[in-house]
């Protein structure tokens, strides 16, 4: 196995500073968060999960995706072409989100072309999980504290510095070069939590799509949008044409796409203002519908990761794990009265 | 069990009982031993009631939920509501603003120790002089020993936002803003924040970019800040129910001072008082 001591690591990640835009987690007065940085001496290195997850770098919680230019003749043109962004520290659940990104935005057509560049210049570099930690369910939903999905390339902490394993073209490129030793090491099996409940398959939620459940559930929703911004697999954009400047002769617009959740009241607001979701029951119900029903028979993926960020943001304490564990025994139910 | 949770469950199953509410609303432990909002609707459920410091939000936000008739002929539901002193204020800020009744609404009222933020007590409550609500159906003693500080530092780090330049200033309150991540939980922990449709969110007129950029969420700050100018009551929802951390409570009390010493009002003594900033009164005079 290849292993590489924290000093080479370093040193590494600074060369690939000045190469590219490098992201990390960063100590934010308190706040494990992604930046940009310039040196890795800024990252922290004792981080456990980030507040926000990485899709910022794939997904911009804002982005021009183009420009338009209104005078004698239109002119139309796309923003220039992403910087090369290597993302390191990401967790291996945040890794799998760009799975169920792919599964939306390129594996079916058409082909989200924005998206599509970002993804081309994006390298992951993952850092397994030494345990889960107390939200943490990834293992509920496919995944693992060391899962590779996703990743170019995985480090895994041992003794006198990192394991290495390169997973594809990319990660082999950017890896070259680099100082490391062949040791025969094992890395240590993280600590995972016993006992999670089970996701019921996507064919099954639909027995209690009209339980009282969700009502009882969404009394204390807010219809914020916290958990969808928290979470990495959560991709629902707005996109809208919005004026930029308005000169003599000429109107300059850009089309925007930003951020935008199925938990906000105005989110599948109609022209004329019907609302086919009008109550804060049918879009919370939707939040896990699209995660474990819709997402997965329309796309072939789970909109969920288990990383447990939505369990530790919502204000008032709406738990996903809570929600998967009564779906399966409500079902229980449903199946003994059948 | 606590004293005061006693009480608490036995107000809110008597109210339920006797049929006096359809609904108490409370706070409940989750599986993970953290709180968070009870609808309670039968008596028997009343011991999963709970109230203890973390219990931070304001649960007269859930009012605007109930406080229209839910079909014809259909009275408005009554409602039975954990409170804390200045989640009281509320209450006589929604009656002057016409949103509630107060015959609709039982008060579980508290007097209360203080709460904390992300396990700091908050900034508000160590100069709260306010331990007893202005009005209550039930009064419940505290568990807790309750300190009223002395008045003399209540606007300390007010005084020294005000002692910034204003670049300075706009420097720190851009360095807040960025973090956000124009999610709305703060605005909808808000009480005061019921609009049907937010400027923020308007489409026609379009106000606001979507864009989720410093300017637009600076932006949304400052708007609500000046939205809720004499309406905020300081209980502080928003900051809890900010997933970023970002000091909302720094900016509302700037405006509640501003409030206090030029109109001498506090938001929510008296529930027939018309609101403040609706109202003009022609022998008004400002602070010169």
């Amino acid at each position: 196995m290849k292993i590489i001591t924290q000093k080479h690591l370093q040193e590494w990640l600074s060369r690939l500073a000045g190469e590219m835009n490098l992201v990390a987690p960063v100590n934010s007065k308190g706040k494990m968060i992604y930046r940009e940085i310039k040196s890795p001496e800024q990252i922290a290195w004792g981080f456990e999960r980030t507040k926000m997850p990485p899709k910022n770098w794939y997904f911009p919680m804002t982005e021009s995706i183009l420009e338009i230019k209104q005078g004698k003749e239109t002119k139309i043109t796309e923003p220039p072409e992403p910087q090369k962004t290597v993302i390191f520290g990401v967790r291996p659940c945040d890794a799998r989100s760009v799975i169920a990104f792919d599964a939306l935005f390129l594996n079916k057509p058409p082909v989200d072309r924005q998206y599509a560049r970002h993804r081309e210049a994006l390298i992951m570099i993952g850092l397994s999980c030494p345990q889960m930690w107390d939200t943490c369910f990834c293992l509920t939903v496919g995944g693992a504290p060391n899962s590779k999905e996703g990743l170019d390339i995985l480090l895994s902490q041992v003794e006198d510095g990192y394991a290495v394993e390169l997973l594809t073209v990319k990660g082999e490129t950017i890896f070259e070069g680099v100082t490391f030793k062949e040791l025969a090491i094992k890395v240590d099996e993280p600590q995972i939590h016993n006992g999670l409940p089970a996701l019921r398959k996507s064919d099954q939620w639909m027995a209690l799509f009209n339980d009282l459940y969700w009502q009882k559930l969404s009394d204390s929703c807010l219809s914020c949008r916290v958990c969808s911004f928290v979470c990495p697999t959560c991709r629902c954009y707005d996109v809208r044409d919005e004026l930029v400047a308005l000169k003599p002769g000429l109107k300059e617009y850009e089309r925007l796409r930003a951020w935008d959740s199925c938990t906000a009241t105005g989110y599948r607001r109609i022209a004329g203002g019907h609302n086919p979701r009008d109550t804060k029951e049918k879009r919370l119900r939707n939040r896990f519908y699209c995660k474990f029903m819709y997402y997965p028979e329309d796309y072939g993926s789970l909109g969920c990761v288990g990383c447990g960020r939505c369990i530790d943001a919502c204000p008032v304490g709406i738990d996903i794990l809570e929600v998967i564990e009564n779906v399966d025994h409500l079902l229980e139910k449903v199946q003994i009265n059948v | 069990m606590t004293k005061m949770n006693k009480q608490i469950r036995a107000a809110a199953e008597k109210y339920l009982k006797d049929s006096i509410v359809s609904c108490v609303i409370g706070y409940e432990e989750d599986s993970r031993g953290r709180i968070r909002p009870a609808f309670i609707e039968d008596a028997k459920d009343a011991d999963r009631l709970i109230w203890n410091a973390t219990c931070n939000l304001n649960l007269v936000n859930y009012l605007h939920q109930r406080k229209l008739s839910p079909g014809k002929d259909q009275p408005v539901p009554k409602t039975a509501v954990l409170v804390r002193p200045c989640d009281v204020r509320s209450i006589n800020l929604l009656i002057s603003e016409q949103q509630i009744k107060r015959e609709n609404i039982k008060l579980i009222g508290i007097t209360c120790p203080g709460t904390e933020i992300n396990g700091q007590p908050r900034t508000i409550c160590q100069f709260c002089m306010e331990r007893t609500p202005v009005d209550w159906d039930v009064l419940i003693d505290s568990d807790q020993p309750i300190e009223i500080p002395s008045a003399e530092d209540i606007y300390e780090d007010i005084k020294e936002m005000e002692n910034w330049t204003p670049a300075e200033r706009l420097a720190y309150w851009q360095k807040e803003f960025d973090n956000c991540i124009r999610c709305y939980a703060c605005r909808l922990a808000c009480p005061g924040c019921y609009c049907y449709e937010c400027v923020s969110e308007q489409v026609d007129p379009h106000w606001t970019s979507i864009a989720l950029d410093v300017p637009e969420k600076m932006f949304f700050h400052v708007m609500r800040a000046y939205h809720l100018a004499g309406r905020c009551v300081g209980c502080d929802a928003c900051e809890a129910a900010c997933p970023m951390n970002i000091p909302l409570s720094r900016l509302n009390r700037k405006v509640a001072r501003e409030i206090l010493e030029m109109f001498n009002y506090k938001t929510g003594d008296d529930p027939e008082e018309a609101p403040l900033l609706a109202c003009f009164d022609p022998h008004e005079r400002l602070r010169t």
